[in-house]
């Protein structure tokens, strides 16, 4: 028989270690696929997004004022050379029946957003796929096409009359047509309703449009028609934008998902490679004199080599082809929990074949990898080692954990290469300071184990002293097989712990960002801009007692070096009044002081940083009537106002409304006073129903932020659990390979008058005592990561600093857990001994 | 003198590939209180499996056996395992010793595994005592590893004893080791049975280790072939013993 079949049939024999190995590798890759499947269905996303922002347009031109884009832009827009269609668009949000002001309690319904298009341009450049009916037509005609979501909640139906609040009376459509999924605007939440261009101008009082999308003519090149179009729009604040500009955005908003997504991945991986070593390294060791009679016989170290390679091989390919299959079904559950990353909203996984190619092939080097030491360390076995009566292993045909550094590194470079897209060069970085920690962690182990062991066989010597006794000297009889294991165990646990660390670091950042920048306890939103000279404000404050303070903010975009950002009015003297905003740079008072007299700005310090801005400089913004208003940086924040794609550039209402067009405030942050009578609230949901404003009380909108944190944090736990349950197999392994070897220990444990239930226990003790010094390491190495992660993300420790306790408790009970249900098979397998065999055995 | 084991009957056969191979043939036997008792017999006799059957280590396929009034071999696994801890002592042909623990933690191994703090003056007195039966006071703290071969069995013979038990088995228990280390366990163990009067069931296959017990049964295919009386002696030659073999035509 040639050495392959031997190789086979070898495996054949240990189908229980076959079994765990292959799992294993089945594991790290199907974790691998999963995360390049998702993230190529991230993609997939944020190109289905962009199609259904843009359409096949090439440009965008999107109007900074409240006023819009005006006819004459759109005719110049149309007109310049290149442009070969001009699709102008007005876009409000909107109640569908009329608000009856003043109605007490009555809750406003959810709000629908109002989509005016030109039929005859807007169908060149996109397409509205309908379940129902037929598209707009006439562009005077009262139609409107309403999105399938919106059909449902409101029990509309085609030829159903629609009833929209514009800027004067309610003006009445009919439905023809029910647009398949969200419809065209994503953020809309399914509740758009598209009409018309003209009859939505007419509605809401506009004769301007919000956006115009461009599509080129085919000879025309992108980057001479913005030129061109940049030098004619001078009259106009606007942002231009491709779909490139907007996807690149996209992106950036899933990279943190991504590039963790990867981590856990290749760490994953890592531990299929200890499992992998560990069992080729057993099956080494327990062969000795099955390898030595086949050198005595004549066989080459290479082809004793072979003989190890070729089992790894199996193993990797079945493994590998297994983890595939899974792999899919965890991306197709992964993408269904999430749902949302960033603004991106999921579909479901893609299945590219690179992945497929990318996952088996990955998974087949990292156990070839994995493989080469203990089959290097075969064919080194000399063939008198056959005749040895007493198989004690020499120390250097132990494994070898440098070995692992190796595979170790492999699998790095192998993460770094396999992910080009996604993560940005910060993402890579925070992989790497990750990996190097695990990767020092394991290799200290065999120095820590002794000490660990003992610590963690003090909860197991109170109960069972005499078991634990015997079980910690099995743990610490082969170092290198027990740091292997519990280096996998130690590696998957600690991605627990760091993960538990940044998710609560995450929230309790989120929480404070927003405590730190809006000055009150409650936002009250619009649909409509209110403006200063309508008194709102000072209206709520006068008819509700105990209010403190009512402070106006205003959300508009900025063309800041070219690139559309958002930008906040708020004002300075309430700010300052509520203690709001913390400054990173330049004087607090005077910077908030600067903002309310105008002609200042301040930054948040993400942005400052990318842009390379400082305190002092200025920057340069289009204004309404087509010049340059000047803002002079006056100082810079940690946080700043969220806005829908960043941070806001604060700037105070005098300069907004006077160059920049702003029409007035989306929201009011409220303040109650201390001594604020407890009706005051039901006192203020009735003053603002009277001006159609939504209540947002600021922990509505942490709790938003933390539960999709918390799902995507939960994600992260689960591929971590996988790890963790690579390692649980690299136990069982393990524990079987002790028993294994002290069958001659155990039968005679058993003549001299030990029981089956204490051979059990000591077994299982022994995987306690694994699981819990696992958990130990876990959980001091986990906290080093999460505080690394933490720290290389930008992040500050002391915000949501501390353990994260659940955490920790969750991993110590994990590894205990795990561990001894690893046990319950080789305990079994221990207690059943013979003992006639046992002593006899050889 | 009172009977302190008692086998009726005895058979016992195990499967081996498609045949069924029956080690014990119908054996029944007899070991006195204080009696120092030899099984011997070629390699494949059934010399070892009687003495596992004996030692409650193996069941019977039918027949039973009774120690100290107790017929183990219908006992729970746990009864028997207790009645093993507690009354009988084992040593085998390979000295089976703890690799981790040293020699005084191997002796008590037998109150470490009851539950016992070896460390309480009663235990800690028989451990002592046992170990200094068998020559090795000053090696309490050695591993196994810092042993001599002969060393390495006589912690063996002292676990076995540390209970003191009714019965103490012994297999092969010079097999592995040369003549003149040979000798110092068979005199150990001989001043255990002289001094203490401990019962002895030795199963060997070298005449020069049966004669220094007071009764020989040669076991033959399955069955006690012959019983040769050699009485209480002092001196170990095993000529007469030989001569007596010789005589049986084995």
């Amino acid at each position: 028989m040639s050495l392959t079949g031997l190789a086979w049939r070898s495996l054949r024999a240990r189908p229980l270690r076959a079994f765990l190995s292959t799992v294993g590798i089945a594991l790290g890759v199907a974790v691998l696929f999963a995360g390049l499947a998702t993230n190529a269905g991230i993609d997939a996303s944020v190109d289905s997004t962009v199609r259904g922002l843009l359409g096949r347009a090439d440009l965008r031109v999107a109007a900074l004022g409240e006023g819009g884009l005006s006819a004459e832009t759109v005719r110049t827009i149309g007109s310049t050379p290149g442009i070969a269609v001009a699709a102008p668009a007005l876009e409000r949000r909107t109640y569908l029946q009329a608000v009856v002001p003043g109605a007490v309690g009555a809750a406003l319904p959810p709000p629908v957003t109002v989509l005016g298009v030109d039929p005859a341009t807007e169908a060149l450049l996109r397409d509205l796929p309908l379940i129902a009916g037929s598209q707009l037509a006439d562009p005077d005609e009262s139609s409107a096409l309403i999105t399938q979501g919106l059909a449902e909640q409101d029990g509309l139906h085609l030829g159903s009359p629609v009833t929209v609040q514009g800027a004067g009376d309610p003006v009445t459509y009919r439905v023809v047509g029910i647009l398949a999924g969200d419809g065209p605007i994503t953020g809309a939440f399914g509740r758009t309703m598209v009409v018309p261009l003209r009859t939505a101008q007419a509605a809401f009082g506009q004769t301007g449009v919000t956006r115009v999308d461009i599509g080129l003519a085919e000879s025309a090149d992108t980057s001479a028609v913005s030129r061109d179009l940049e030098s004619r729009l001078v009259t106009e604040p606007y942002v231009l934008s491709a779909p490139r500009d907007l996807a690149v955005t996209l992106r950036a908003s899933t990279a943190d998902f991504q590039a963790t997504t990867a981590l856990i991945a290749a760490i994953a991986l890592f531990v299929g490679a200890f499992l992998i070593f560990n069992t080729l390294s057993m099956t080494v060791g327990e062969r000795i004199r099955e390898v030595g009679l086949l050198r005595a016989a004549g066989a080459t170290r290479g082809q004793v080599t072979w003989f190890m390679l070729a089992q790894a091989l199996v193993l990797g390919v079945v493994g590998s082809l297994l983890g595939l299959a899974i792999g899919a079904l965890l991306a197709a559950g992964m993408v269904a929990y999430v749902g949302t990353i960033g603004s991106v909203t999921l579909a479901r996984p893609a299945l590219p074949p690179e992945a497929l190619i990318v996952g088996f092939l990955v998974g087949l080097m990292v156990t070839l990898a994995a493989a080469i030491e203990p089959a290097r360390r075969a064919g080194r076995i000399q063939p008198v080692e056959a005749l040895k009566t007493r198989l004690d292993l020499p120390s250097g045909q132990r494994a070898r954990l440098r070995w692992l550094a190796v595979v170790f590194v492999a699998v790095a470079l192998v993460g770094v290469i396999v992910w080009p897209r996604g993560a940005d060069g910060a993402g890579v970085i925070q992989a790497l300071v990750v990996y190097a920690i695990l990767l020092i962690a394991t290799m200290l182990i065999p120095f820590v184990l002794p000490a660990t062991a003992r610590m963690a066989g003090v909860p197991f010597a109170i109960l069972f002293r005499f078991e634990e006794r015997l079980a910690r000297s099995s743990v610490v009889r082969d170092k290198s097989r027990t740091a292997l294991t519990l280096g996998g165990l130690t590696v998957g646990l600690a991605m627990i712990v760091a993960l538990g660390g940044v998710g609560q670091h995450a929230r309790a950042a989120a929480g404070a960002w927003i405590a730190d920048v809006i000055p009150g306890e409650l936002v009250m939103t619009s649909i409509r801009p209110i403006g200063t000279e309508e008194g709102v404000a000072e209206a709520l404050s006068a008819a509700v007692p105990g209010v403190a303070r009512v402070s106006p903010i205003g959300t508009f975009d900025i063309a800041l070096k070219g690139v559309r950002t958002d930008a906040a009015a708020v004002v300075g003297a309430d700010m300052a009044a509520d203690g709001r905003l913390t400054f990173t740079a330049g004087d607090r008072a005077a910077a908030l002081a600067a903002l309310d007299a105008g002609g200042a700005a301040i930054v948040p310090a993400g942005l400052a940083a990318s842009l390379g801005l400082s305190v002092g400089q200025t920057i340069a913004l289009p204004t309404a009537d087509g010049r340059v208003l000047e803002l002079r940086i006056a100082g810079i924040v940690e946080r700043s106002l969220p806005g829908s794609g960043g941070e806001a550039v604060l700037v105070g209402w005098g300069d907004t409304t006077n160059a920049l067009g702003l029409a007035g405030a989306d929201a009011f942050a409220v303040r109650f006073a201390p001594d604020a009578p407890p009706a005051a609230r039901d006192a203020l949901r009735t003053a603002a129903n009277a001006y159609a404003l939504e209540i947002v009380p600021l922990d509505r909108i942490g709790g938003a932020i933390s539960d999709a944190l918390a799902r995507i944090f939960g994600l992260f736990d689960a591929l971590a659990i996988v790890a963790v349950l690579i390692a649980t197999l690299g136990v069982v392994n393990t524990l079987t390979m002790n028993v294994i070897e002290r069958v001659r220990e155990i039968g005679l444990l058993r003549a001299v008058g030990m029981t089956r239930r204490q051979v059990w226990r000591s077994v299982a003790v022994e995987a306690g005592i694994l699981g819990l010094a696992g958990a130990i390491l876990g959980i001091v190495v986990g906290l080093a990561v999460g505080a690394a992660m933490v720290l290389l993300a930008g992040g500050r420790l002391d915000v949501g600093a501390g353990v994260p306790w659940p955490t920790v408790g969750l991993t110590l009970v994990l590894g205990v857990v795990v561990a001894t249900l690893a046990a319950a098979y080789p305990a079994y397998l221990a207690s059943r001994l013979s003992i006639v065999r046992a002593v006899r055995y050889d | 003198m009172t009977t302190i084991l008692e086998a009726r009957d005895l058979t016992k056969s195990y499967p081996l590939g498609s045949t069924v191979v029956e080690a014990l043939r119908g054996v029944s036997l007899s070991v006195e209180a204080g009696e120092f008792v030899a099984l011997m017999g070629p390699s494949g006799s059934g010399k070892s499996t009687l003495l596992q059957v004996l030692g409650g280590l193996d069941r019977p396929t039918s027949g039973e056996v009774i120690l100290e009034g107790a017929t183990i071999s219908r006992l729970s696994d746990d009864q028997a395992t207790r009645l093993r801890r507690d009354r009988t002592g084992f040593v085998f042909q390979s000295f089976n010793l703890i690799p981790l623990m040293d020699a005084w933690e191997n002796v008590a191994l037998p109150f470490t595994i009851a539950g016992e703090d070896p460390g309480r003056g009663e235990f800690r007195e028989r451990i002592r005592d046992a170990i200094a039966l068998v020559d090795l006071t000053g090696k309490e703290h050695h591993k196994p590893d810092q042993l001599s071969a002969g060393e390495q069995q006589r912690v063996a013979i002292a676990r076995a004893l540390v209970t003191r038990p009714a019965l103490l088995f012994a297999d092969e228990p010079t097999g592995n080791l040369d003549y003149t280390t040979g000798t110092e366990i068979l005199d150990a163990l001989w001043r255990s049975c002289v001094g203490r009067g401990q019962t002895i069931v030795l199963v060997t296959h070298d005449s020069k280790a049966a004669a220094y017990a007071d009764r020989v049964l040669v076991i033959g295919d399955g069955r006690v072939r012959e019983t040769i009386e050699l009485g209480r002696r002092e001196s170990h030659d095993a000529t007469p013993l030989i001569a007596r073999l010789a005589q049986l035509g084995l």
